[in-house]
């Protein structure tokens, strides 16, 4: 039965009937719990995404991919990082995938892929929280291009660590590319480090964005944080 | 102008009024009267995404006395004109301005809140921007296609002081019937409710089609996976079973989301676990057909397609009544609308707050999860993990096409 999937697979394209893909989806609900099976499925995936199959049948593949990808896939899903129309795909698998080398893969790819892929391999990092690249990400934070300078602001926002922070504070007292979105994401650090119990250092933050060289927005934001991280003090 | 530098609603109309003015007659309804407060006095809004959702909360926006609608936006060029012919139709002018990108809309600096009624994919997207732009929201359910979209939405809403209100007025509207004496303690302890509703989510693999209409294509797609254009896959019927965006996973939740978000959230709210959320699904098979059971921290159980049993079938302890409750209402006036626009203007919580409206959510995505790995399921609410669960916690979040982040 998966041996037919795999081979209708090969065929795939927008417009296929999709019953004879049942046996895949199938295996990959069953595999859960059997090491060897689940094994054997991520090696047939692997196989179409480096065969010449379409690019719908490659979505389909990262889509199980996303739940079944281990650090073999990750080599794969990383040489299509760069490739316009299977980029994001490749993100589908390798953002949620737990492997630290889905992680390495991305960072990797942020000193290679154009600036438009760029900007979705910065929010990959972003979405896994990945505290490795925050110096990747403070050198894009001054990139050129506004996108990607925007975008890696937003990561560190979601990182949300302590060093994280500290580039955002750096950034948003010179002339950083997209300030708004450096000041959003220092607000959005603020929040976890006081979620963290690092109230100290999210009552720094808050307070540096309450002057009146802020704007009314943002000053009301620092303020509310100034709020809950006095009451959360006592 | 940075949009944090953004100068306030009147401020903006008494100096483009200075500078503007002259030449113009200033109308009675521009300067109010006993029913209907001076232009200045309204609230400014725009809607995002102005299909059958969209146009009928435009509809209920537009026609209340204490709104001025300004702005729109659709990718689809018909929707766009019809929906701005609409509101210059209602004010007897030209003034509101049609965008094909939500973007420049929420840039402006006069609007004070949005509705959005795009598809499903969208909504986390542009609902964060518009907190970051200063904007209140009301954004139609269901809120968040992903278990990660709704915190984020939370934190946005909360960090910037807005107002932000989901979208089924059914969790009110339909449900008085169980809620009234669940609330009133008639119905004793709830024990158990039932949900029925269908389908789930399907992948979209539809034919690339000639494409019917003038539709930006790329921004419909925006933070999904790219895809041929074809007219059932963008279409905004009510459709949940093959005809509409709304059957397929790259867009939406299915029907566990679409009417899940009535049935998920009048349940909840007959049971009053509106802020909670579950701490265990677990999955069942009864010849053959799956359905699942919600554990939650107070011990009720919410069941999905139980077999053989009505939809809000309840199981309760009608001999033990238990203290009457009074049951949470709209405020203002107009529905779930009018309670959104009255908090805006008196910044308290909407009935169907974001937080109340993601908790809903997640009932319907915690489903769809346990149904595609079928198997059962345990969920931190804290930590919006799945713990222990790398497999489960994996379908927390997908990633969104370049240049989309939330």
């Amino acid at each position: 039965m998966l041996d037919e999937a795999f081979a209708v697979l090969k065929q795939y394209d927008w417009g296929s009937d999709m019953a004879p893909l049942a046996p895949i989806e199938d295996a990959v609900a069953v595999s859960h719990d059997q090491a060897e099976v689940r094994r054997d499925l991520e090696n047939r995936l692997i196989a179409t995404l480096q065969s010449d199959a379409s690019r719908d049948a490659k979505d389909y593949v990262c889509r199980k991919l996303a739940i079944v990808g281990t650090v073999a896939a990750v080599p794969a899903l990383a040489s299509m990082l760069g490739q316009k129309d299977y980029s994001h795909m490749a993100r589908m698998a390798l953002e949620r995938m737990p492997a630290p080398e889905a992680a390495q893969a991305l960072r990797d790819a942020t000193g290679k892929v154009s600036n438009e892929l760029k900007v979705g391999v910065i929010s990959s990092l972003g979405s896994r929280r990945d505290a490795a690249s925050v110096s990747v990400l403070n050198v894009l934070l001054n990139d050129g291009d506004p996108a990607v300078a925007r975008a890696a602001a937003l990561t560190l926002g979601a990182i949300g660590s302590v060093d994280a922070a500290a580039v955002l504070k750096v950034a948003a007292t010179s002339a950083a590319r997209d300030k708004p979105a450096v000041i959003d994401a220092l607000l959005a650090c603020a929040e976890a480090l006081l979620a963290g119990q690092k109230q100290t250092d999210a009552l720094a933050i808050y307070r540096s964005l309450a002057a009146d060289n802020q704007a009314r927005l943002v000053r009301l934001a620092a303020t509310r944080g100034i709020l809950a991280c006095t009451s959360k003090q006592s | 102008m940075s949009m944090f530098e953004r100068t306030s609603r009147r401020r903006f109309l008494q100096t483009t009024g200075a500078a503007v003015a002259a030449p113009y007659i200033i109308t009675s309804t521009a300067l109010g009267n006993a029913d209907c407060p001076a232009a200045s006095d309204r609230i400014v809004m725009g809607g995002i995404g102005i299909g059958n959702m969209g146009r009928g909360d435009q509809s209920d926006f537009l026609h209340r006395k204490d709104v001025q609608y300004v702005a729109l936006c659709d990718v689809r060029d018909d929707v766009r004109d019809k929906a701005k012919a609409t509101v210059d139709d209602k004010y007897g002018n030209k003034d509101c301005t049609a965008y094909n990108d939500f973007r420049e809309l929420l840039a402006r600096s006069d609007i004070d809140a949005v509705h959005i009624a795009t598809p499903d994919h969208w909504h986390a997207v542009m609902a964060i921007e518009a907190c970051r732009q200063g904007k209140d929201v009301y954004c139609q359910k269901p809120e968040t296609l992903t278990l990660r979209e709704g915190p984020l939405m939370i934190a946005a809403a909360r960090r910037y002081g807005r107002v932000f209100s989901g979208g089924s007025q059914r969790v009110l509207g339909d449900y008085r019937k169980y809620v009234d004496p669940a609330w009133a303690g008639e119905l004793g302890r709830i024990k158990s409710i039932n949900v029925n509703v269908n389908p789930l989510p399907k992948l979209c693999n539809l034919p690339a089609e000639e494409m019917a209409e003038k539709i930006d294509w790329n921004l419909w797609l925006g933070p999904a996976p790219w895809a041929p254009y074809n007219s059932k896959r963008c279409s905004g019927s009510f459709s949940i079973n093959g005809a509409s965006w709304r059957s397929f996973s790259d867009y939406s939740g299915g029907g566990m989301t679409d009417w899940g978000a009535h049935h998920f959230g009048g349940a909840t709210f007959i049971c009053d676990v509106r802020e909670l959320q579950p701490e265990e699904v677990t999955y069942h098979e009864k010849s053959g057909v799956p359905y699942l059971s919600y554990r939650y921290p107070n011990g009720l159980i919410i069941y999905h397609n139980r077999p053989n049993t009505e939809n809000l079938a309840i199981e309760g302890t009608p001999s033990e009544r238990t203290p009457a409750k009074p049951v949470p209402m709209y405020k203002g006036e107009g529905g779930i609308h009018g309670d959104f626009i009255e908090c805006v203007k008196t910044r308290e919580k909407p009935f169907r707050d974001i937080e109340l409206a993601v908790n809903t959510a997640v009932v319907s995505h915690l489903g769809n999860i346990a149904y595609q790995l079928r198997r059962s399921l345990k969920w931190d609410a804290r930590a919006q993990q799945f713990p222990g669960d790398a497999e489960a916690n994996r379908l927390v979040d997908r990633a969104r096409r370049e240049p989309w982040q939330v």
